[in-house]
């Protein structure tokens, strides 16, 4: 029964049936079907045991997956099992992807296929980031998922881009495909997906584990932020045809990244390769050290790859340090210019904006009307990247009038031009001003 | 083994590529000042090509067109799926009978591919398809894409014996280095269809498979088809144990193996469905 029928029961481990209504895809493992259960619509994945090496010892981590519950919400985390077939088959119960997420195969695609149910005919749909702040809270969010699913002792095992579901208006990001995870050090026959694997998965000396997890994160993120391939250039497009032994070469024995500083012989090639090459030159040094680390020593010593937390800290930098400007131009800090240690200028209209320094760190983050900091970034022992702590935002009873809010729960103090530091309690707000000095408690902030 | 071969005997113009694009960074001042972190265009897809070699001899009349047809009208929605984000899907359909004539002038997209439909009549000159294939199968041909390439996947379908010298024409395909990476598989039709010709074409016996009846036509067309754009679509994972580093001979010709393995498991699934219930007890 490798194969379930529309209106087909399916029987639950702990009670109960699930219809199966309609399907919504299938993988290499198995199919994933719309079901009925209870009352409510919930995905189910049925898989092919054919394709399946240990079936036995699979099942068994999900069961203990189950258990253990998901390290947090952003994971479509299997739910249910259901009873195994007299053929061993077997499947489980998970919650429905919701309305407003589109698959990372489609933003790489930068479009989606919608097929016409009435001709058939499959139109094209834009699929892409509304802002760039919410492209990188993207980023951020993919990375605290993994970060969260490493510290519970597991790795993904399977880490591509079929993985994640992305609300492309707000960054928000769920990871499905979570039946692979599995105690960091055991691996129930997944590889990988090629061109994600790490270089010694490929070449048949590990299994996946928390240090290629980590490798394949790298290479998601070079994907999403460069849109091209790290390891794809021009030794790779001299093949022309890509062969079992020329994959094995270019992402095994011989994996050369495309911008390895101390190696030319991979870089991009124009016509083919365009975004990579754009988008290297947009992203401050900072990102791009973290690349070249991951994929130059981070290729031979796995030790040496990115780990999560410092990743989630380059991208919580990157992500304050966005200037979007009045006349429409949106880019990081580094592509304005910066006439003073402590403004930038647009380069387009000439725009001036002011910056503010935290007391925590070295760079400073632009202001300009609607930019937000949040908790993590005023509160040193906060994680909470999502929460805005504060936003620039202009006076509602006199127009014109630039200040920050406090949306935080925290009250602040803040300096005033008559040089007293005034109580700024939670949903107020104050000007900003040359001098401007705000306490945030532990971290201070000054114009 | 290996693709230095490759690029020497068959794809010659591989040297092109680094004529006609300049690697970066060296000219970036050709780019325009265009520098929106968002405005990304699509990530550079590996294409494939899909080869189907149809037998539109006169004793391909009837139903057996008729099903034909159908079930390849229905094929191209399921192929549609399986590019993804990494592969471009292209179709190109060369039919044999008295004469040979491709349904299209250069391959289609999958995404625009619409399926004419065929008519029977003539002779089976597989010999002269064999020699067309190997003409277009070539950079300068068929296969010009300046991104990368899977090698392309050939699916022939024959009801009858060649009525021409098909060796010749073997021969020289034999010699494409595209043909030799490239995944081959064939469905004989009918009593008439030659496996054992069927199987010098692919190269092995375990990718011949046979239908006799309407229903299993259908049904082997799209175990064929779409096994073979899933297995050829995509990068395949090399290796599973890790008990010894891979060499090249370790992944040769795996993906063609592969569908040998996967084309056997479908077929004998499908035909252990059709036993009648009361049988084989």
């Amino acid at each position: 029964m490798t194969e379930l029928e529309i209106g087909q029961e399916v029987e639950l481990e702990f009670g109960g049936k699930a219809q199966v209504l309609s399907v919504i895809g299938s993988g290499g493992q198995g199919t994933v079907y719309l079901v009925r259960f209870n009352g409510q619509k919930w995905a189910l994945k049925w898989y092919d045991i054919d394709k399946m090496k240990k079936p036995k010892e699979f099942i068994k981590n999900l069961r203990s997956n189950i258990a253990d519950g998901p390290p947090d919400n952003k994971f479509l985390w299997p739910k249910y099992l259901t009873k195994e077939a007299e053929d061993g088959t077997f499947g489980y119960i998970m919650d429905l992807k919701p309305e407003g997420f589109d698959s990372f195969v489609d933003i790489l695609n930068t479009y989606k296929l919608e097929v016409d149910p009435l001709t058939g005919r499959a139109v094209k749909k834009d699929v892409k980031f509304s802002s760039l702040t919410a492209m990188i809270t993207a980023v951020i969010n993919i990375v605290n998922s993994f970060r969260l699913l490493h510290r519970a002792g597991k790795s993904y095992q399977d880490l591509n881009d079929g993985g994640f579901f992305i609300n492309v208006n707000t960054g928000a990001v769920l990871v499905c495909d979570c039946d692979n995870i599995a105690p960091d050090g055991s691996n129930f026959g997944i590889g990988g997906k090629p061109g994600y694997m790490a270089p010694e998965v490929v070449r048949g000396i590990a299994q996946p584990n928390v240090q290629t997890d980590k490798y394949s994160l790298a290479v998601v993120l070079f994907k999403l932020l460069f849109r091209g391939d790290p390891m794809e250039g021009e030794k790779v497009v001299r093949d022309v045809c890509l062969t079992e032994s020329s994959e094995l070469r270019h992402y095994g024995q011989n994996a050369v990244f495309v911008y390895d500083p101390k190696d030319a012989s991979n870089r991009p090639v124009r016509g083919i390769h365009d975004n990579v090459i754009k988008f290297w030159r947009i992203y401050p040094d900072y990102i791009k050290d973290a690349f070249i680390r991951s994929f130059t020593t981070g290729i031979t010593d796995p030790t040496k790859r990115i780990i999560e937390n410092e990743w989630q800290k380059l991208f919580i930098r990157l992500r304050s340090e966005i200037i979007m400007c009045g006349c429409g131009r949106t880019n990081f800090a580094s592509m304005f210019v910066q006439p003073t240690e402590k403004t930038f200028k647009c380069p387009k209209c000439g725009m001036e904006f002011a910056t503010l320094g935290f007391s925590n760190r070295s760079y400073r983050m632009p202001l300009y009307l609607g930019c937000k900091f949040y908790e993590c970034e005023m509160i040193p022992e906060s994680e909470e990247f999502m929460k805005v702590a504060g936003e620039l935002v202009e006076n509602k009873l006199k127009p014109g009038v630039l200040g920050i809010k406090n949306c935080s729960d925290r009250k602040w103090r803040a300096k005033m031009p008559d040089g007293v530091f005034y109580d700024i309690a939670p949903g107020k707000g104050f000007p900003v001003w040359q001098g401007l000095e705000i306490d945030f408690g532990e971290i201070k902030a000054q114009i | 083994m290996n693709n230095d071969n490759l690029v020497e005997q068959g794809m010659n113009t591989a040297a092109d590529i680094n004529n006609n694009y300049s690697s970066a960074p060296a000219g970036d001042d050709l780019l325009d000042f265009d520098d929106d972190p968002l405005s990304a265009t699509g990530v550079s897809r590996k294409s494939l090509v899909i080869f189907f070699l149809i037998d539109t001899s006169g004793s391909m009349k009837g139903k057996k067109m008729g099903e034909l047809n159908t079930v390849m009208e229905e094929l191209i929605p399921e192929i549609r799926k399986v590019g993804e984000a990494d592969t471009e899907v292209k179709v190109a359909v060369l039919t044999f009978s008295t004469d040979v004539r491709w349904m299209y002038s250069a391959p289609i997209p999958i995404e625009e591919f619409e399926w004419a439909r065929l008519r029977a009549s003539g002779v089976t000159s597989l010999g002269a398809a064999l020699k067309e294939l190997n003409a277009r199968m070539s950079r300068n041909g068929f296969l010009n894409s300046p991104s990368l390439s899977f090698a392309p996947v050939i699916f022939l379908m024959t009801d009858g014996y060649p009525s021409d010298d098909y060796k010749a024409g073997l021969k020289e395909l034999q010699a494409n280095s595209w043909y030799k990476f490239g995944l081959k598989a064939a469905l004989g039709i009918g009593s008439e269809a030659n496996d054992n010709v069927l199987a010098e074409f692919t190269g092995s016996a375990d990718t011949v498979v046979h239908a006799y009846s309407g229903g299993q036509l259908a049904q082997m067309i799209k175990i064929i088809a779409v096994t073979s754009s899933q297995i050829g679509s995509k990068s395949m994972t090399l290796s599973d144990d890790t008990s010894h580093e891979l060499g090249e001979e370790d992944v040769f010709a795996a993906k063609q193996k592969l569908l040998g393995q996967q084309i056997q498991d479908l077929v004998g699934k499908a035909e252990a469905d059709d036993v009648p219930f009361d049988t084989g007890w």
